[in-house]
């Protein structure tokens, strides 16, 4: 397990949070799940990554919520998640027992202000998060081993990728913001694809989620056939995703590299866009949401589920390999932050919305 | 490595993993012979289990679901001639056209056993490849999965029937269906209409099972009587195994190309199935019987699929990339069970690996054995009322749909996509290269746009996608060659020329309402499509433009043709479709009612109408068996973990 600032930061959170609620909810919460079954609802298909992490956390939630309830993965896949999330919207009550769990893939749409999304993520209560960290690596061929040497390359870097409104805009956005000169090929259906074409060197950077990096990358890089440069970073203490991801503490993160680069830190438009964008795909990757107007009294109880969960011995050896290592963030960690994300200035918005049509023909 | 396959051997022959791979095998034999609930459906249904036990047995459930899927819906293919997948649809076409004239047992018998050696093949590659196989992924690059798209395509198309330009047609209206929602290189949506439903495009299931299954269940309900015309007699295999041996180097060399076929990532299943029966063909000297009946056609095909579904594993374990949803879905099951494929994986778990390879190669033989034994009891079901199968039938294919999204747009696009296919079935049109079309549409686009944006047009010289372009022109040399040879030698001695054809059921007098109404709809389709398509950016604008744009051409020469033949012959009334007309109305009244009031109350008025009015149940006999049916679907959305569709104006909720 990983020990550094969020995590420590986030249980004192959890026990101030735990304490103030003690008082007025113990006796409810004890049992308030007893006899009750969640449904997960997760908008993709059987087998991606939303739904294994779903699964993974599926025993730990049913050991640590008061009164044992049991948790029901369901998918409902269509339309890049947003079919999913629909329904949520208009059919989850706000019991507590139904919890929409999802990426940016939902969040994107929704921060774009794309005409069918129905669901006002904003307004719902995030119940706790999954970090989903990325690291960002090239190809030995390219000549570069630090990010210095993005700017230089020995041959044009080429990037594969799904589509620019998807997954992929963290990492526009930074090659945007560190100004790369960097040609980009849409169309792949999915990073493991990607990763094959960086593998069969037709591509010459890419970036892969925390576990694919794991089980996939890391023998590349051992091999001598990748060189991880940076990762996305994490949400530091003063909330701007600055702070390097727990799971890689010896890569830089975006924030760095354009210190590095540049010799300031990062702002304007430009900045704001990729942290908006970012934190949400990286620092709240994965996200369980409650439906608005869930009461107080539920999301104390998962505060102190979260908690529970982050301690106990057996979640902290089995996510290193399952979810990359992260300690759940609990609601009290998430909510600001990640409300600020999902309703970026009128001016970011703005500047995504101009970006993806223009530069990446996206029809909105 | 000896000792690691028999460790392996020991691992899976505990009683509990034994016993989880029977039940995998049992699920994904029942689904595989329900039209339209392959693979995924029960491996998807299978995942909730498989967390209940220990990883060895969990995946040894699933691997057994994978392995029989392809070797059970031969049955289907067969029996009722609706493939279960577009890697089935030759199977359909030759085998269906075989049981038809009372040969069922022959299809099934070499299909079972094809579809064995297949699998048994796939288990050997995986045994021995799954070490070496990495550079050979490796070396096929975007461009050489664009040829091998484009090379599926191309075998589909020879086989189109006789009657070029309207299977020409057809192959283009799957690509206009293949191409609807987000295109892969521009991001522009195509042809969704303002709806979300369509954003991911339509899915291969609901495609498959209302071209095909919804159609024939139309007709079959309204001719009344069974599926076969004559009685079928079966068990008596002795011929099936003659047929078998005579065509075994065939079934080889096509379980070896669908091996090829599982190494390319999403294109692999459809184009190597299509690519083994081009092979068939072109391996058998007298060609007529294709598209009739031809057992090679079955055994070419039966020999691939199965071949190709295992050696998907291949890419999956290797890279993490999935060949197909089912091996998408497996992959999920091997995170959550704390195995990472990849290289590592490989050399470090080898007991994993053999246990994956012995329950295959088990599940496969046992899948063969079972089919064998249980195909004379369901060849008793043909023989029956077809009202009375339609009525469990038609909720299966509801609950299959509605897997896809649990929205009421599977429900739609399901009943759409049934008019057309009923609607093309009486136009004597052929429905595979629909199916074609659409399946190979979304990765020739996409593969098209990666290489030329990676390679430039310097692809067109990369020794692989030479190769692979040979697959298309030297057979076309060959034929060429062939006739040139034919006509030096026999001017005149060409007796077996297209002369003296038995009349088929594809030459039966079509009615001219039905040819028309058809034609004037293509016509109007294309051109719609053509105006809209002229609004898309130019990178979402080509592969629509390659299926629109003849498609319009040929769709006007349908239609003038049509009308010069109804000038000339006049009008034929076919009284045919006529009688179908009302159960397709019928069922079409279904998909409103359960819009209206939703499927636990439409549901049983459906039953009473095929039980009571089709099938002419007596009261009593029919309440109890529409009960029963009742009661087992709504067992099997619960067993899916799915809420039937739900009524916009009354909603009967659920009895639990």
């Amino acid at each position: 397990m990983f020990t550094q600032l969020p995590v420590l930061k986030m249980l004192s959170a959890a026990v101030l949070i735990a304490a103030g609620g003690l008082a007025s909810s113990h006796v409810m919460a004890e049992d308030f799940y007893e006899g009750k079954t969640i449904q997960m609802v997760v908008p993709f298909g059987e087998g991606g990554a939303t739904y294994v992490a779903a699964k993974f956390l599926e025993p730990f939630l049913e050991k640590h919520l008061p009164g044992n309830p049991r948790v029901n993965v369901q998918t409902r896949p269509g339309g890049g998640s947003i079919l999913g999330a629909n329904w949520f919207a208009q059919n989850a009550e706000p019991d507590g027992e139904t919890i929409l769990f999802t990426t940016s893939s939902t969040s994107n749409p929704y921060v774009l202000g794309m005409d069918a999304v129905e669901y006002d993520l904003a307004a719902m209560r995030p119940a706790y998060s999954l970090p989903f960290g990325a690291v960002i690596y090239v190809s030995p061929r390219t000549g570069i081993d630090s990010p210095a040497g993005l700017k230089e390359p020995d041959m044009p870097l080429i990037y594969g990728g799904i589509a620019a409104a998807a997954s992929d805009l963290p990492t526009l956005l930074a090659f945007e913001l560190l100004e790369l000169d960097i040609q980009t090929v849409l169309g792949f259906d999915g990073r493991g694809p990607a990763r094959l074409s960086f593998e069969r060197g037709e591509t010459n950077i890419d970036f892969q989620f925390t576990p694919a990096y794991m089980s996939q990358v890391v023998d590349m890089v051992e091999a001598g056939s990748a060189v991880p440069i940076m990762t996305g970073g994490s949400v530091g203490e003063d909330g701007v995703l600055s702070a390097r991801d727990a799971a890689f503490p010896d890569y830089p993160s975006v924030y760095e590299v354009y210190e590095e680069l540049y010799g300031e830190a990062p702002s304007g438009v430009e900045w704001d866009a990729f942290q908006s964008i970012g934190a949400v795909t990286f620092n709240y990757g994965l996200t369980a949401y409650l439906p608005e107007g869930t009461p107080d009294e539920i999301l104390e109880i998962f505060e102190q589920t979260i908690a529970a969960i982050n301690d106990d011995p057996e979640y902290q050896e089995r996510s290193v390999n399952a979810v990359g290592g992260y300690s759940l963030l609990p609601a009290s960690d998430v909510t600001e932050s990640l409300s600020e994300a999902l309703q970026p200035s009128d001016e970011v918005r703005e500047h995504l919305r101009t970006l993806l049509s223009e530069k990446y023909d996206v029809d909105l | 490595m000896l000792e690691n396959i028999t460790t392996a051997l020991g691992l899976l022959f505990e009683p509990m993993r034994l016993l989880a791979l029977f039940a995998g095998m049992l699920a994904g034999m029942v689904f595989g012979m329900l039209p339209g609930l392959g693979g995924v459906a029960a491996v998807s249904i299978l995942l909730p289990f498989i967390y209940l036990m220990d990883s060895y047995s969990g995946l040894a459930m699933l691997l057994g679901a994978i392995s029989v899927i392809y070797t059970a819906d031969t049955i289907t293919s067969v029996l009722l001639g609706a493939p279960g997948s577009p890697a089935s649809a030759p199977t359909a076409i030759e085998g269906h056209a075989l049981a038809k004239q009372g040969k069922a047992s022959l299809a099934l018998g070499v299909g079972f056993l094809a579809s064995m050696v297949g699998g048994l093949f796939g288990a050997l590659i995986l045994s021995v490849a799954i070490p070496i196989a990495g550079p050979l992924v490796l070396a096929l690059g975007t461009p050489e999965l664009f040829m091998f798209a484009l090379v599926g395509l191309c075998f589909a198309a020879s086989m189109v029937g006789k009657d070029i330009v309207v299977g020409l047609a057809a192959a283009c209206f799957g690509i206009l269906l293949g191409v609807v929602g987000a295109a892969p290189a521009a991001a522009n949506y195509r042809f969704i209409f303002g709806q979300s439903y369509l954003m991911d495009g339509l899915s291969l299931p609901i495609v498959a099972l209302g071209l095909f299954a919804v159609a024939e269940l139309i007709g079959m309900v309204a001719a009344g009587g069974g599926i076969a015309g004559k009685p079928m007699t079966m068990g008596k295999w002795g011929e099936s195994f003659r047929e078998f041996w005579r065509s075994r180097w065939l079934i080889v060399r096509s379980s070896i190309i669908g091996i090829f076929g599982g190494f390319v990532p999403a294109v692999g299943a459809s184009a190597s199935t299509w690519i083994a029966y081009g092979h068939a063909m072109s391996s058998t000297k007298d060609k007529r019987r294709f598209g009739k009946g031809e057992i090679r056609g079955v055994a070419g095909a039966e020999g691939a699929n199965n071949a190709t579904v295992i050696s998907d594993l291949v890419p999956t374990m290797l890279f993490s990339v999935p060949g197909g949803p089912a091996a998408a879905i497996f992959l999920g099951a091997l995170f959550s069970f704390g195995f990472y494929p990849g290289p590592r994986m490989v050399s470090e778990t080898p007991d994993l690996m053999y246990m994956i390879v012995w329950s295959v190669a088990l599940a496969s033989v046992m899948g063969a054995a079972l089919c064998f034994a249980v195909t004379p009891y369901l060849a008793r079901l043909t023989r029956i009322n077809f009202a009375l199968i339609a009525a469990p039938l038609l909720l299966i294919m509801v609950a299959g749909a509605y897997q896809g999204t649990q929205t009421f747009g599977d429900i739609l696009a399901l009943l759409v996509l049934g008019v057309i296919g009923w609607l093309m079935k009486n136009a004597g049109w052929p429905r595979a290269p629909v199916l074609v079309g659409f399946v190979l549409a979304t990765p020739m686009e996409q593969y098209f746009w990666l290489t030329t944006q990676i390679h430039g047009f310097t692809w067109l010289t990369r020794p692989g996608v030479l190769i692979i372009a040979s697959l298309i022109i030297v057979p076309m040399l060959l034929g060429l060659v062939r006739k040139w040879r034919a006509r030096r030698t026999s001017t005149s001695a060409d007796s077996s020329g297209p002369a003296n054809h038995i009349a088929s059921d594809d030459e039966a007098p079509r009615d001219t309402a039905i040819l028309l109404l058809a034609s004037s709809l293509l016509l109007v389709t294309f051109a719609y499509a053509f105006y809209e398509m002229l609004g898309f950016r130019s990178n979402a604008r080509l592969m629509p433009a390659l299926g629109i744009v003849p498609g319009l051409l040929l769709s006007v020469y349908i239609l003038g043709r049509q009308l010069y033949r109804l000038g000339r012959q006049g009008r034929i009334i076919h009284l045919g479709s006529r009688q179908e007309l009302p159960v397709l109305a019928g069922i079409l009244a279904y998909g409103v009612a359960m819009w209206l009031i939703g499927f636990n109350l439409a549901t049983p008025l459906l039953l009473a109408w095929l039980l009571l009015k089709c099938a002419g149940m007596r009261y009593v006999s029919a309440a109890l068996y529409g009960g029963i049916v009742y009661a087992t679907t709504l067992g099997m959305f619960a067993l899916m973990r799915l809420t039937p569709p739900p009524g916009s104006w009354l909603s009967l909720p659920m009895p639990w």
